[in-house]
């Protein structure tokens, strides 16, 4: 385990983002976060300018993912990352405020590791997400494949 | 001519029409039924006029042909008997003259040779011109000119009858030259030229009058003929304006039934498409209604989590302002809520509005995520695939009477269970469609009398009625309709709730195909009456996918 685990942050709310961001310090994880607000910008640097992923091999990802983008569907970029050779092992926490049934299981069908509805209360909205950071905090994330 | 000809012709002719009018009148009463079937009211009312003026009009010209054919026919008849008689009084004087002649010729035969033959002959003769020249009186005797004739024929006749009888007087004396002298002198020149005078008068007069009567009879017999041509062409005429009304009228009620039978189809094809066009629209509402809330949620959460972050910081700021106003005790800005820091009095009272707001802030978020949650789940049964699958209704209630059973003891309530139907139709939704309901009459009991809620049902003509009743407090008339809306309630706002659960079960109900209504008054008791079909299917209204 040569790096840190980088956490990528695909939410187009900045709000949500910072929110996030907030109580996931709050329980104690620091490693770098990478925040992106759209679709767009994530695939690119998720992929690579080739598209291909290998630059982020002999890396650990780890990719907080939200559904409801302006330029895409987050359902697309899981499909992609879980279909790639390099990226299929970074975990995928899928985090919106989506709580339908059939979504969530498309995502887990997809290869989503952990599903999150955000709550609008905050208090379990902050305490989800410190749990989250708790879990980021204990779990082993592979590096990318080469 | 024939004097029987015409009384024979012209009724024959009338009744020949009556066949044809007869056919007319059975078509006329057919008609009018079928037409107040496919054309309007009015025009059919119209119609049904111009027939039975029509036919009266036949009817009236039937009878006008009738009476003056009798007229003419009875004018022909005298006419005729006339003319008869013309002939007649013609014959009659040809029959005197014809015996004037034998019984001249008889006694001539007698004086010559005596034989009595020939006195039997003029006998016979004379006895049949006295009976001939009275019967031409009587028969002359309508006729003034005649009968003047007639009686100086007579006149001349028996004066003619003397000489016979002299002459037959001399052939009785054997005296025939006498008698043939008598002849000669007396030569009846006079007499017979008399009766010869008197009997061409009688004949002229008599031709006279055979002409005028002839073409009296003559008129009489074209009158009536044309009378009852005119008439036969009216009947014809009237007859054939009725088969052509009959015929334009059963052409538009033929024109109305094929519109009828497109339109049939039309309509059929107009409803699929209105409820193809009306399946999309409710798709669209749902959607949108999805999307919205679903997009709502988003700020919210921020509204909500950046108040909570106030929150936070309030704390820490007022800690702050405390510390700097009593720089003595020493306060740590560690966020440690054990150790409140005192505040001065008008810090306090700011403090106090901060807390107030954010309340009031937290408590609104709050509000409007429930109102978006239940939009949202709404929705979300509202995408809900139904289905029909055979439900035991009691089966179905007990079990929700049992799920509720702590709720019904504390409030102190029973519910009784009556016998009800099975019905084919979706579980779910019917499971929630009578907890809403069990769970309404539970909510609003009344608290001076012990709750009793009673579930009764029946089936009617493919439907079955499930009546919810409770004693509980009622619902004031005004309400009934408005209970049913969306975030609309009624009476006191003293239990917890949205207004969603009515609004949600009528939107269950009218996709399972039923109703959904309510009877109530205030302080007595409220009875929801929920009608299912018996057996739903799939596809019919109210599959809104």
């Amino acid at each position: 385990m040569s790096k840190p685990v980088t956490i990528i942050m695909i939410e187009d709310d900045e709000g949500h983002a910072r929110l996030i961001e907030r109580n996931i310090r709050r329980s104690g994880v620091n490693n770098d976060i990478k925040p992106f607000t759209n679709g767009t910008d994530a695939i690119r640097y998720l992929f690579g300018a080739d598209g291909s992923g290998s630059v982020h091999k002999d890396e650990a990802l780890l990719v907080l993912l939200d559904l409801n983008l302006p330029d895409m569907s987050g359902i697309d970029i899981l499909r992609r990352v879980k279909e790639n050779a390099h990226l299929k092992c970074a975990p995928v926490v899928v985090l919106t405020t989506t709580d339908d049934a059939q979504e969530i299981k498309r995502c887990y069908d997809l290869g989503c590791n952990v599903y999150i509805t955000k709550p609008v209360n905050y208090e379990s909205f902050a305490n989800a997400i410190r749990q989250l950071g708790l879990f980021f905090s204990v779990i082993q994330v592979p590096q990318a494949e080469t | 001519m024939e004097p029987n000809g015409p009384p024979r012709l012209i009724p024959y002719r009338v009744k020949g029409f009556e066949t044809e009018l007869g056919f007319w009148v059975l078509n006329t009463g057919r008609f009018p039924q079928h037409d107040e079937l496919q054309v309007t009211a009015n025009a059919a009312r119209r119609r049904e006029l111009v027939q039975v003026l029509l036919l009266t009009a036949g009817f009236l010209v039937l009878v006008a042909i009738s009476a003056a054919s009798i007229l003419f026919v009875d004018r022909a008849r005298d006419d005729s008997s006339l003319v008869v008689h013309t002939v007649e009084v013609e014959n009659q004087i040809a029959a005197v003259l014809l015996e004037l002649r034998r019984a001249e010729s008889a006694g001539r035969g007698y004086l010559l040779t005596s034989e009595p033959r020939f006195l039997t002959q003029h006998d016979t003769a004379l006895a049949n011109i006295l009976g001939n020249v009275r019967h031409l009186r009587e028969l002359t005797l309508d006729n003034p000119v005649q009968t003047r004739n007639s009686d100086a024929l007579q006149a001349a006749v028996e004066t003619r009858l003397n000489e016979f009888r002299e002459t037959i007087a001399f052939a009785e004396r054997k005296d025939q030259q006498g008698g043939i002298a008598q002849l000669r002198a007396a030569s009846a020149e006079d007499t017979v030229h008399r009766i010869t005078e008197i009997s061409n008068a009688m004949r002229r007069e008599e031709d006279r009058l055979f002409a005028a009567r002839t073409i009296s009879a003559d008129r009489s017999q074209q009158w009536a003929s044309t009378v009852t041509i005119a008439g036969s062409g009216l009947v014809v005429a009237l007859a054939a304006l009725s088969i052509f009304l009959v015929r334009r009228s059963s052409r538009a009620r033929d024109d109305a039934e094929a519109q009828l039978r497109d339109s049939n189809i039309n309509l059929e094809e107009t409803v699929a498409t209105r409820t193809t066009d009306l399946r999309e629209a409710n798709e669209e509402i749902q959607r949108f209604a999805y999307i919205v809330s679903h997009d709502l949620r988003s700020p919210l959460v921020n509204i909500m989590g950046f108040t909570s972050e106030l929150e936070e910081l309030r704390g820490d700021i007022f800690k702050r302002i405390a510390s700097l106003s009593h720089p003595g005790t020493p306060t740590a800005l560690s966020g440690d809520d054990a150790s409140v820091p005192v505040l001065a009095e008008q810090d306090a009272k700011l403090s106090e509005d901060f807390n107030e707001a954010l309340g009031f802030i937290k408590s609104s978020i709050g509000k409007m995520d429930r109102l978006i949650s239940a939009i949202l789940h709404l929705t979300r049964e509202g995408r809900r695939e139904f289905q029909p699958v055979p439900v035991d209704l009691r089966e179905l209630i007990d079990g929700i009477a049992a799920t509720v059973a702590h709720q019904a003891a504390e409030a102190d309530a029973q519910i009784r269970v009556q016998p009800l139907p099975t019905i084919v139709s979706d579980r779910l939704a019917l499971e929630q469609i009578f907890s809403n309901l069990i769970d309404n009459a539970l909510k609003y009991l009344r608290t001076d009398v012990a709750g009793d809620i009673a579930v009764s049902g029946r089936t009617k003509l493919g439907f079955a009625i499930i009546e919810v009743t409770d004693n509980g407090r009622g619902i004031d008339a005004r309400d009934h309709q408005r209970i049913f809306e969306l975030f609309r309630r009624a009476g006191p706002q003293d239990r917890p709730g949205q207004g969603i659960g009515l609004a949600h079960v009528r939107a269950l109900v009218r996709r399972l195909g039923g109703t959904l209504s309510v009877s109530s008054e205030l302080d007595a008791g409220s009875t929801f009456t929920v009608t299912l079909p018996v057996k739903w299917a799939l596809g019919r209204q109210g599959q809104t996918p």
